[in-house]
């Protein structure tokens, strides 16, 4: 037994602390009275202190750390934010759901507003008549009729109006109705109108993307609050549709469409389709005004493709700058016998051809190279497929003949541009690996798109090209877009309309594509006018050289200084301009 | 109780009641952070949404006919031309020199341009 402590006899003193009952010897501890039990009282009172002095010095810790937050400064605040793990505290998200989208410029083009549905739980609705009539008062566009039904309807719930201006929202508030409830949502607004109609499209009620670019880019738009930056640029997009405007009203046309696009990169700056219509309005839209051409409207571009015959002409090696053809009389490719329109030229070189437009002289280059290079020369400028990279929905697929039906004759009539359909989006693209020095780049409107390039044309060929095409503005029909001190390049075409598979000779679609300046083309154009009419300015004509031609002289020469492409006039000019200008003394 | 205990327990209490005290202090300070946090909170998120409305605004009245317009009626401002864009070389005087004098000319719609003097040029 170690312990022998008898609890029986305890003596009268009081007991303080723990253990101290079993204490037997009292005072100093002695050699003499050394015992076990002493040892164990002892041993108790040294914890004891040792458990107190641990507790006052916690304490004491708290006491100061307390004393030092709550009097002083013992936190920095700063500090304090940047060290806090949960740092979600400070930032702050937009209400808006639905991103926004930018222009280059970062303007905005497309937003969304937060605003409020009004409905109704027609249960509690007692009397639908009385509160459809305060509700006619307060929207005096909706039929008392209209809200009469939907009260008195069997379900709990029904949407009465959508989207209430704040006023609204109050005066519904203050009739105090029960069973009319608020639900919030947001409206997409798009503050340009009609502007950019056909790229950005629109949202139905619920804010879904259901056309354009709203509909192609809707996960994101609806996943990310962070705005959409786009390639287009508002004022060059409002110039180009101003133009537009006035030049389907000049020339009587169904419609038409303008891409201008940065031959650099692929990157669309404007693209304009009209007719069109207001996205801000929740009104069924007329099937025209909805189409967008200019990405979807097939159609035969005519001698415009004549710029790909020679390309690809020169590309094979079989055609040179410097060769002639005989054009002075028809040739025939089994039963199709192929004329000029304009009556026949002589003896004509790759560039006379282009400057003549002479069908005769496409047809003999074409016949030096062979379909099959053709085909696959159209192939890597994507004639054959659809552009489903770019980021539209409303793109379509080029009507491109399979090789079995690809014989000499669809070679033929190919090389001046009749058998393959394609759109303005396709034959800009096209073009714009032509003369950009060989490298076709997939159109875009999303300025961080990292599209591939992949070279079609050498840039021999491409610089050629470029040499050609000038001469085509400089003494050929595309002379009324040589705007001054840009050296702008392009080339014509018109081609019957094709209705209900046949072609309308009384009626056609004109094009004019273009590129500036001519030694490094920065940008392209291309502009479309869907059945124009002949009027006494262009002397019964209808012809691109008449309508699209000075159209695209009008849109280069207001948006060049915008793009900031520099003007190369000759010094002496430049400086006779600015002493005219500025009337210096000498 | 001895000396030493009594002081040890004395400053336990103290200590405790400091703690509670201050506590109670530290909470209260902050339960008014907090309340002023989710006010500033509210209100900050409140203006979030009216500055994404303003900009809606702005983007409204920034629609280039209505600034074409205005700038035609209110600063007699046109589009520019190609020929207006020149190259510096075509200047009579010296861009880069500051010290040259500014002269001004106004043209018959009161429009003040500020061209420099120096006109020699080699």
């Amino acid at each position: 037994m170690g312990f022998n402590v008898n609890f029986s006899k305890r003596n009268n003193e009081n007991f303080y602390l723990p253990g101290q009952e079993i204490k037997i010897a009292r005072g100093t501890i002695s050699s003499k009275s050394y015992t076990t039990e002493s040892d164990n009282v002892m041993t108790c009172r040294s914890r004891t202190i040792v458990a107190l002095v641990c507790f006052v010095l916690a304490y004491l810790i708290l006491g100061v750390r307390v004393s030092y937050v709550c009097l002083g400064n013992g936190i920095n605040i700063d500090t304090a934010i940047s060290e806090s793990a949960d740092a979600d505290v400070f930032r702050f998200k937009n209400p808006v759901k639905r991103a926004d989208i930018l222009d280059r410029n970062g303007e905005i083009i497309a937003t969304s507003l937060p605003t409020v549905n009004l409905y109704a739980n027609t249960k509690k609705v007692k009397n639908p008549q009385d509160v459809a009539e305060k509700l006619n008062y307060v929207f005096p566009d909706v039929p008392y009729e209209v809200f009469e039904s939907k009260l008195s309807r069997r379900g709990a719930f029904v949407y009465l109006k959508r989207n209430l201006s704040p006023a609204q929202q109050m005066q519904v508030n203050n009739l105090g109705i029960p069973g009319l409830e608020f639900e919030n949502c947001e409206t997409r607004i798009y503050p340009h109108k009609n502007l950019f109609a056909h790229v950005l499209g629109k949202t139905n009620v619920d804010n879904e993307g259901i056309s354009g670019l709203e509909k192609y880019m809707n996960e994101r738009l609806t996943t990310s609050t962070k705005p959409l930056h786009l390639t287009v640029d508002l004022g060059i997009q409002n110039k180009i549709r101003d133009e537009l405007i006035a030049g389907v009203k000049q020339f009587n046309a169904e419609g038409a469409a303008a891409i201008l696009m940065n031959v650099k990169n692929g990157q669309v700056v404007a693209l304009i389709s009209v007719p069109d219509y207001d996205p801000n309005e929740n009104i069924k839209v007329a099937e025209r005004p909805m189409f967008n051409f200019a990405t979807k409207g097939i159609y035969e571009a005519g001698s415009v493709f004549k710029v790909f015959n020679t390309a690809l002409s020169l590309e094979s090696g079989k055609v040179k700058v410097t060769d002639r053809f005989d054009t002075s009389h028809p040739v025939h490719y089994g039963r199709l016998r192929v004329t000029d329109p304009h009556g026949s030229h002589g003896r004509l070189t790759p560039e006379d051809i282009l400057v003549e437009s002479s069908n005769i002289g496409s047809s003999l280059e074409i016949s030096l190279v062979g379909k099959k290079f053709q085909r696959k020369f159209l192939q890597s400028i994507n004639m054959d497929k659809a552009l489903e990279e770019f980021e539209l929905p409303e793109i379509a697929k080029p009507q491109f003949l399979s090789e079995k039906r690809w014989g000499e004759v669809s070679m033929v009539t190919i090389s001046y541009g009749y058998g393959i359909s394609s759109t303005p989006l396709h034959i800009i693209s096209a073009f714009s690996a032509v003369v950009n020095g060989g490298l076709y780049r997939q159109p875009t409107l999303l300025e961080d798109s990292k599209h591939k390039s992949k070279r079609v044309v050498s840039e021999q060929t491409s610089e050629s090209m470029r040499s050609l095409l000038r001469a085509v503005v400089v003494r050929g029909t595309g002379k009324r877009a040589n705007v001054d001190g840009y050296q702008v390049i392009g080339k014509t075409g018109t081609a019957d309309k094709l209705e209900n598979g046949r072609y309308n000779h009384k009626k056609s679609i004109s094009t004019f594509i273009s590129a500036f300046p001519e030694k490094d083309p920065k940008y392209a154009l291309i502009v479309v006018m869907d059945d124009p009419k002949a009027s006494k300015e262009t002397y019964g004509y209808t012809t691109a050289g008449w309508n699209a031609v000075p159209i695209s002289k009008n849109i280069i020469s207001a948006v060049a200084p915008q793009l900031n492409v520099r003007a190369d006039f000759d010094l002496e000019k430049q400086k006779s301009i600015v002493d005219a200008a500025y009337k210096v003394k000498k | 109780m001895g000396k030493f205990k009594m002081t040890m327990f004395g400053l336990w209490f103290t200590l405790t009641l400091m703690v509670a005290l201050g506590s109670s202090v530290l909470k209260n300070r902050v339960q008014v952070l907090e309340r002023k946090l989710a006010t500033i909170n509210s209100n900050i998120q409140s203006d979030i949404a009216q500055i994404h409305v303003l900009k809606a605004e702005w983007s409204h009245f920034n629609t280039p006919d209505r600034l074409r317009k205005l700038a035609y009626e209110q600063l007699s401002l046109e589009n520019a031309k190609p020929e207006q864009i020149i190259n510096y070389s075509a200047l009579h005087f010296n861009y880069e020199d500051e010290s040259a004098p500014v002269l001004m000319r106004s043209d018959k719609k009161g429009l003040t341009t500020l061209v420099k003097a120096e006109v020699k040029k080699n």
